[in-house]
């Protein structure tokens, strides 16, 4: 289990076989980035199932654009940008579908044995705006650096830097929220917001 | 440098990106310790993001290339959540490879009368399990050159219905206690605990893993009553879930183990999944095979499992998964073998003793999950309605609130009886979009009378109901004709769900019918939901049964004079129902055209020789 766990820059040919329409070279592509797009779209989207149905749309997209790949970004920056715009297409998706702004409902987790850490956690990504949570978890779950995320989101590297920054203050807050009478509380989180942009 | 400065400094320097002056920074935060706890709490959170079972990810391979093989059309059925450790990751590993001709669980083999009646006997049972003290021996076959067997003590004490330790420590001869891996789960009613050794995801680029991985030890306050997302192993005291829709089993005879009288039962892997992963909470195990045939043992009296064999299926598909997974391949071969030593069930407990409390010190994650019990009149548990009737012998157990962060108020009530539960859980705060409480994907209408509509779970094991005022979900470990009996009782009329809905393609056979003129179904398939979940996606008809434990079984028809192009490579030809059709044991799914109906009949879970033989006996709808 351990020969997908990285992303490794994807073979130039083997994106050609696939432009070809080589079911077989989609396929190979697909598993070389599934896992890192599954796991963003997880924390991004809230819980499995949507997160499932949007990572089969992602590379649905993908295969349909990858003629217009022009080989100057990294692939898997490409691959997570489609991954993000399909992401942002379900949110505003479901929010007309609520016709009230609030935020994903965390899915009680009936799947999974990570128990209520992951569950917590969730709620805490989920009460985030998208694009606080959205720049975070490209630093955080898949490791982009911030000119990367920046070319993910299409926004200057220093709005990443912000919106990482403004995220974790919030999240801080909400760790400390929940641990206030821990024996080693010590006082509040900052409070400061992050300058946006 | 100010304060306000140093946070930013703090967070793009945990990104590992460059900073215009770091000594400047490291100077400021020896006198900062508001900085130095932010830096901390950025050093947490990042553990908590990374940290988690790299396994969890479905393959999307196949679905993918299956919608474009045929042009992008509807989403086939989801690959099912995680929860299923043990199996579900061995096929998740290879793209849902099913073995072929081996199959065991469904006709022909003689059934011993004793066997028969088992799934009926396990519902029964859990009724009246108060207590179970057992001692096991597990050995697990170690795969590749090194070959020999790892083995570990096992203890596991139980009293209904939710308190359990399950500890776990191997005792492999030739190897250090530093090599030796250990774990342990701890539950009591809404506290958990847990250490085990625990796998970390490394991501792309620069993401460093900690160093030393090895034991996880986190502590969780706040647990729902039965809460699914807690490792609670109820599995191993009566493995309900992996009966609740089986066939009678072939038997395997009766034998005396650990000084009681038991009944062995022959099923697949991936029918006792939940037994198998009950064992995973406190130690983790290799990978066994979905369609690995497995001799299960219950207590006579009692149907808790005593004993269980895992062989490995003897199939050329089983060996490519095997050399993929690095699991054990030889034919016939034990993959994991458990037994009880010593086992007292209902026994007296021992005096003056709290076999159930967690273990002080630090843990390296404590949450809080969000329960707290209320009295009867606060307000979020006011709205959990009070079923009329329950099933008898269930008493009235914890009840409370669910608050979480950005996440609607919840309130539940909950019964047991022995280790039999059951809980009604309402919110009047849901935003909506999909069914409250996590039905999954496959859900089915179900005529509650005077309670209006509701929707059942395709496994049965939930009833939804959506209603203008408030959202409800029944669950439960008894069979659906009782959830079914609660859900009614409820006082509220369920109302079908609204038209932007996910379950709002949900249809019924006969509406069905009408899309794909000549449509068949799989109703006759022994070991099933009778009742399947149907789905109308514009030209597309797809018919979902669950199973017991990870069976499951999906029929899709469409009007077609032929079948898409093949998108695995991996097809081969089989005659199905009298005509020439294909299969792949990549996605473990069977082709052919009927009638100008294009049919795939497909399982993760179920070999070839199974799903010929179901589909041999599908009927007009």
């Amino acid at each position: 289990v351990t020969r997908e766990q990285r992303v490794h820059e994807t073979d130039p040919a083997l994106i050609r076989e696939a432009v070809s329409g080589d079911l077989r070279a989609v396929e190979q592509i697909v598993r070389a980035h599934q896992q890192e797009v599954w796991r963003f779209l997880r924390r991004l989207l809230g819980d499995d199932g949507t997160a499932e149905d949007v990572a089969q749309e992602t590379f649905l997209r993908m295969y349909r654009r990858l003629p217009t790949f022009a080989f100057q970004a990294k692939f898997s920056t490409w691959v997570f940008q489609i991954a993000r715009n399909a992401a942002v297409d379900e949110l505003r998706a479901r929010e007309r579908r609520a016709r009230a702004i609030r935020s994903v409902p965390p899915a009680p987790a009936a799947t999974g044995g990570e128990g209520p850490t992951r569950v917590e956690l969730d709620a805490a990504l989920a009460s985030l705006p998208v694009d606080l949570r959205e720049a975070l978890l490209l630093i955080e779950v898949l490791g982009l650096r911030y000119a990367e995320a920046a070319t993910v989101l299409t926004v200057p590297a220093g709005t990443v830097k912000s919106r990482v920054f403004a995220a974790r203050v919030r999240l801080a807050a909400w760790a400390r929220a929940g641990e206030a009478d821990g024996p080693d509380a010590e006082g509040d989180v900052p409070t400061v917001q992050g300058p946006e942009p | 440098v100010r304060c306000d400065d140093a946070l930013v400094a703090v967070s793009v320097r945990a990104d590992s990106e460059d900073l215009d002056d770091a000594a400047a920074l490291d100077a400021h935060l020896a006198s900062c310790a508001e900085c130095r706890r932010f830096e901390r709490a950025i050093l947490d959170l990042r553990s908590q993001l990374r940290v988690e079972a790299v396994d969890r990810a479905p393959d999307l391979a196949p679905a993918v290339t299956a919608r474009l093989a045929r042009g992008d059309g509807p989403a086939p059925p989801r690959s099912g959540g995680g929860r299923r450790v043990a199996v579900a990751a061995a096929v998740a590993a290879v793209a849902g490879m099913v073995a072929g001709a081996t199959f065991v669980g469904v006709g022909g083999r003689p059934r011993s009368p004793a066997a028969a009646d088992i799934p009926e006997q396990v519902l029964a049972a859990q009724h009246d399990i108060t207590s179970l003290d057992s001692r096991l021996t597990i050995t697990e076959a170690v795969p590749g050159d090194r070959g020999g067997t790892r083995t570990f003590d096992a203890h596991l004490t139980y009293r209904a219905p939710e308190s359990m330790v399950l500890a776990v420590q191997e005792t492999t001869t030739g190897r250090s206690g530093a090599e030796r891996a250990a774990g342990e789960l701890v539950v009591d009613g809404d506290r958990w605990w847990q250490e085990t050794a625990r796998q970390c995801s490394p991501a792309a680029g620069r993401v460093q893993c900690p160093d030393e991985p090895l034991t996880w030890s986190r502590s969780v306050t706040g647990r729902e009553p039965f809460s699914d997302s807690a490792p609670v192993p109820l599995e191993l005291v009566s493995p309900v879930d992996s009966f609740m829709l089986a066939a009678a089993p072939p038997g395997a005879g009766e034998r005396t183990i650990a000084g009681r009288r038991a009944v062995g039962v022959t099923v697949t892997a991936a029918q006792v999944a939940p037994v198998l992963d009950g064992l995973q909470a406190a130690v983790e195990l290799g990978p066994v095979h979905p369609a690995d045939p497995v001799e299960l043992w219950l207590d006579a009296q009692h149907l808790v499992p005593v004993a269980f064999d895992v062989r490995a299926a003897d199939d050329p598909a089983r060996a490519r998964w095997a050399a993929a997974v690095g699991g054990v391949d030889r034919p016939g071969a034990v993959v994991l073998r458990v037994e009880a030593d010593e086992i007292r069930i209902n026994g007296p407990e021992p005096a003056g003793s709290d076999a159930f409390a967690l273990p002080a010190g630090p843990a390296a994650a404590t949450t809080d999950a969000g329960f707290h019990p209320t009295p009867d009149g606060d307000r979020a548990l006011s709205v959990v309605p009070v079923p009329g009737t329950v099933p008898g012998g269930l008493r009235a157990y914890r009840s409370g609130t669910v608050t979480t962060p950005g996440g609607p108020a919840v309130g539940v009530r909950s019964w047991n009886d022995g280790r039999a539960w059951l809980t009604v859980r309402a919110t009047a705060e849901w935003a909506g979009g999909r069914l409250f409480g996590d039905l999954g994907p496959d859900v089915r209408p179900i005529d509650l009378g005077g309670g209006g509509t509701g929707y059942a779970a395709g496994d049965g094991r939930r009833i939804g109901l959506h209603t203008d005022a408030v959202d409800v979900v029944v669950a439960g470990s008894v069979p659906l004709d009782e959830l079914r009996t609660v859900a009614a009782g409820l006082g509220l009329r369920g109302r079908p769900v609204p038209a932007g809905w996910a379950e709002a393609a949900t249809a019924g056979l006969d509406d069905a019918a009408v899309v794909v003129p000549g449509l068949l179904t799989a109703r006759g398939a022994e070991g099933f939901a009778v009742d399947p979940a149907v789905r109308v996606d514009g030209d597309t008809v797809t018919e979902v049964r669950a199973g017991p434990g990870d069976r499951t079984l999906a029929l899709t028809q469409r009007t077609a004079p032929a079948l898409p192009p093949p998108s695995s490579g991996d097809e081969t030809g089989v005659e199905v129902r009298g005509v020439a059709g294909r299969y792949s044991a990549e996605r473990g799914e069977l082709e052919w055209v009927e009638g100008g109906i294009a049919v795939s009949l497909r399982s993760p879970t179920i070999g070839l020789g199974e799903l010929v033989a179901i589909a041999d006996d599908l009927e007009p709808a």
